[in-house]
């Protein structure tokens, strides 16, 4: 039971962590696959103010608003790149801010991580902790969908729309199209910034290979396998994904073999991913429009 | 203290060669197919794998013919690369053809994990033994990295400059409109230029391999730096590309002077990040092409 | 009849660019195709080419239905065509661009000796032979791209707006190379936007309109027509 209790919220913090790059990468046709970094930047503020005595929520709201600040760091030079140079860069940067997780020793304590980050005293580690915690994360993964599904409902979702399929229709409709992509991507950036900090919180120890290429690709693999710019599609891709992932431990493998486990998954991902551009690039769930015509 | 400098840019002439020839593979495809493949790293990782799967126990060649299965191999692999995957997302959107190869990747560096594990692995021959000019101290295998970059840069050379099937080539990556008009054969060029850029990677990787160790990691890290010298020279320009790559190689060396060496990574990153925003057709660019 | 397109009707997308289009061109003869912006003539052509298969109508050349063949194809047997725009590749030194133009032809000697004729015509693209293509002027990029028909010796050469962008002079020197193209051996079709140049060496015309046949005649009498001059000869 403790068990599902931890897949769930796993996967919920994915959830909210695939949303948000969803409202850049569905909604607003903005590849950022740098995306993790504000993942990354959303844990290590927190668990680190929070570490230093700062009050939890404080410590979380502040990480959010930091996350969101690097998302604008970001977005300001690398807006005007076209789609793919525009994916490369937004990679690299998450490489460097890797790099410095892992060498900013006095800062991060580099590789050795951040262990025993504090959670909410009324939620603690003993027996009920779970079910609290569930119950927090829940209502956080709730929130961001109903939050995100206000603002892409929005006009200025609708804008965010007009950008991803016509950049220059957009323009010559007089908007600012610069301006709302950076809004979109610092909106995206404290998303995942809530999820980073959820995450540091719940597992209470980070470390910089918790946030490397491979969970962009994880996270890409949620949104793209379940559906770009529709609501549930990142959703339901990273639960699809995280129970997979976690499936796996149930099914027993003797011991020779365990080691198998992870390349085997890494291999299916990478499969996945490859399939779902070949052959469904719009995803499980595709976004249900009349003539669309299909961008992946 | 200049034979410590010295040092330094031989070490970066030799690592730099192995850029170059993994970043003039990377040009070659992005010249004529128009996008960055991210799976090449997984070319210079299968290929240095194969090798040594080719001269360890039970097959046990020599290396200098385990080379040869090793290098077949890795051109099937990247032939395949094109006929299932990218050759069939041609006319898409270059972002899909980019994330298939994000997945391409994914997919055969878990497939090496699988096959040899995440361990360091490493070729035991005594090929490290080093000769001394004056102050600067080189390896056998390191002249033997740069001595290959040359010949296979020259073959290429040839190739590109005095054969109609080379020529092609560059009449492809200059306009592939122009070229079918032409009556260019597009099947032919395509696999000239998979051929060139798994045998590129692939002997890169060996010798990279037998220069230091084998890991799984070892074709993305190599990616980032090879992709930081196709944007150097100017985004499918090859002869660029191969300035790109010696140019990193001596910076980076050079840099460990200055700055700590765990941050050597960080000279290719923030140059792939400054030139993509400033000049992403590179300091030779000049629109497409393969020079 | 060299060529012959029987109500072709052709486009890019939903909306055909081309309805019903009807013409021929006989061995021997230089067809010239003029007609306002939009009107579908390099549609034509490129139907023609090979590049857009037509949705109804059949391109039958020397007597055989070539609708469904390939550029190259078409090539082969004697239908070659010269784009407009970027039609050398400016990477390439001149002599390789002949080299890569005659591909078609197959056959190292044929190519060597057909690349000397080239520059012996020519002696400024002999002169600049090692040079990029990059380095040549607009005039003498359209004498390169045009070389392509001294090399294959085709029976039937389109010309996609031989004159764009380039100078009154030099559009004068080039459409004398397409008279000598045409009196060695090969027939033209071309379509001009400069419909006075074009019409003046041409043996007949048609004119197109949005998409379809408008007028046709012998280049003098379109010359001469009243409505030609008004609409495209600026009165």
């Amino acid at each position: 039971m403790d068990y599902l209790y931890h897949i769930l919220i796993i996967a919920l913090i994915y959830s909210i962590f695939a949303q948000s790059l969803n409202l850049e990468l569905g909604f607003t046709g903005l590849y950022n696959f740098g995306h993790i970094a504000f993942f990354g930047i959303g844990a290590y503020a927190s668990a680190l103010l929070s570490l230093s005595g700062v009050p939890i929520p404080v410590a979380a709201l502040i990480a959010i608003g930091l996350a969101g600040i690097a998302g604008a760091f970001l977005a300001l030079p690398t807006l005007r790149l076209s789609g793919d140079y525009f994916g490369i860069a937004t990679l690299v940067f998450a490489e460097m801010v890797h790099l410095l997780f892992l060498n900013e020793r006095d800062i991060t304590r580099g590789p050795m991580g951040l262990p025993n980050i504090p959670r909410p005293d009324w939620i603690g580690t003993g027996v009920t902790s779970l079910p609290l915690l569930l119950a927090v994360v829940f209502f956080a993964a709730a929130v961001t969908f109903i939050l995100l599904r206000i603002i892409t409902n929005s006009p200025f979702g609708r804008s965010l729309k007009v950008i991803r399929e016509d950049e220059f229709v957009a323009q010559a409709l007089g908007k600012n199209t610069f301006l709302i992509k950076t809004k979109a991507i610092v909106t995206g950036s404290a998303f995942a910034g809530l999820a980073g900090v959820l995450w540091a919180h719940y597992i209470t120890y980070i470390s910089p290979s918790d946030f490397t290429l491979q969970e962009t690709i994880l996270v890409l693999l949620c949104i793209v396998l379940g559906g770009k710019g529709t609501h549930w599609g990142p959703v339901i891709g990273a639960f699809s994904i995280i129970f997979f992932a976690e499936f796996i431990r149930f099914i027993p493998i003797p011991s020779e073999y365990t080691r198998f486990v992870a390349p085997l998954q890494g291999m299916i991902y990478g499969f996945i991913l490859v399939i779902m551009m070949l052959k469904r690039p719009q995803g499980l769930i595709s976004e249900s429009r009349g003539q669309r015509t299909t961008n992946a | 203290m200049t034979g410590y400098y010295t040092q330094l840019i031989v070490n970066g002439i030799v690592a730099g060669s192995i850029y170059a020839l993994f970043a003039v593979g990377l040009a070659m495809v992005y010249g004529v197919f128009k996008f960055i493949n991210f799976s090449h790293g997984e070319l210079i990782t299968w290929g240095g794998y194969l090798a040594l799967m080719f001269s360890s126990p039970p097959i046990a060649l020599p290396l200098y013919l385990a080379v040869i299965p090793a290098l077949l191999l890795t051109v099937g692999i990247g032939l395949a690369q094109d006929c299932f995957v990218f050759r069939p997302l041609r006319q898409s959107n270059p972002i899909s053809i980019l994330i298939a190869s994000i997945g391409l990747s994914y997919l055969l560096r878990n497939g090496i994990r699988l096959f040899w594990g995440s361990d360091l692995q490493s070729f035991n021959l005594p090929l490290s033994t080093g000769i001394i000019f004056g102050d600067i101290y080189i390896t056998r295998i390191q002249i033997l990295m740069v001595l290959s970059a040359l010949l296979f840069f020259s073959i290429l050379y040839f190739l590109l400059t005095r054969t109609l099937l080379g020529k092609s080539l560059r009449a492809v990556s200059d306009n592939i409109e122009l070229s079918s008009i032409m009556g260019i054969n597009m099947r032919k060029v395509t696999w000239t230029i998979w051929i060139l850029a798994s045998v590129f990677a692939g002997s890169g990787g060996i010798l990279l391999a037998l220069d230091t160790s084998l890991d799984p990691m070892m074709g993305m890290n190599s990616l980032i730096k090879a992709f930081a010298a196709v944007l150097l020279g100017g985004a499918g320009n090859i002869w660029g590309a191969l300035v790109g790559g010696l140019f990193i190689g001596i910076t980076e060396n050079l840099s460990v002077a200055f700055i700590s060496p765990d941050y050597k990574d960080f000279i290719s990153y923030g140059l792939i990040f400054i030139l993509l925003l400033i000049k992403p057709r590179g300091f030779f660019g000049i629109a497409g092409g393969v020079r | 009849m060299l060529l012959k397109l029987d109500g072709i009707t052709a486009g890019y997308g939903r909306e055909p660019v081309l309805t019903d289009i009807s013409m021929h061109v006989e061995q021997g003869e230089i067809i010239c195709i003029i007609g306002p912006n939009g009107a579908g003539k390099s549609t034509a052509l490129r139907t023609i080419a090979g590049q857009l298969i037509p949705t109804r109508g059949e391109v039958r050349f020397k007597e055989k239905n070539i609708s469904a063949m390939s550029i190259a194809q078409r090539g082969e047997r004697g239908l070659v065509f010269i784009p407009q725009g970027m039609n050398i590749f400016p990477n390439l030194t001149i002599i390789e661009n002949l080299e890569v133009a005659g591909t078609l032809l197959n056959d190292k000697h044929k190519l060597s000796h057909a690349i000397k004729e080239v520059l012996e015509k020519y002696p400024v693209l002999n002169k600049k032979q090692h040079s990029f293509a990059r380095e040549l002027s607009g005039g003498e990029r359209q004498l390169l791209a045009l070389s392509r028909s001294i090399l294959l010796k085709p029976d039937l050469v389109l010309l996609d707006e031989p004159s764009l962008g380039l100078a009154p002079i030099v559009v004068d020197m080039i459409f004398d190379q397409i008279i000598e193209i045409g009196k060695s051996g090969s027939s033209v079709l071309l379509v001009e936007q400069n419909a006075r140049k074009g019409l003046s060496i041409s043996h007949r015309g048609y004119v197109l309109e949005l998409g379809r046949n408008r007028l046709t005649g012998t280049g003098q009498e379109l010359l001469e027509s009243d409505e030609v001059r008004q609409l495209y000869l600026g009165g």
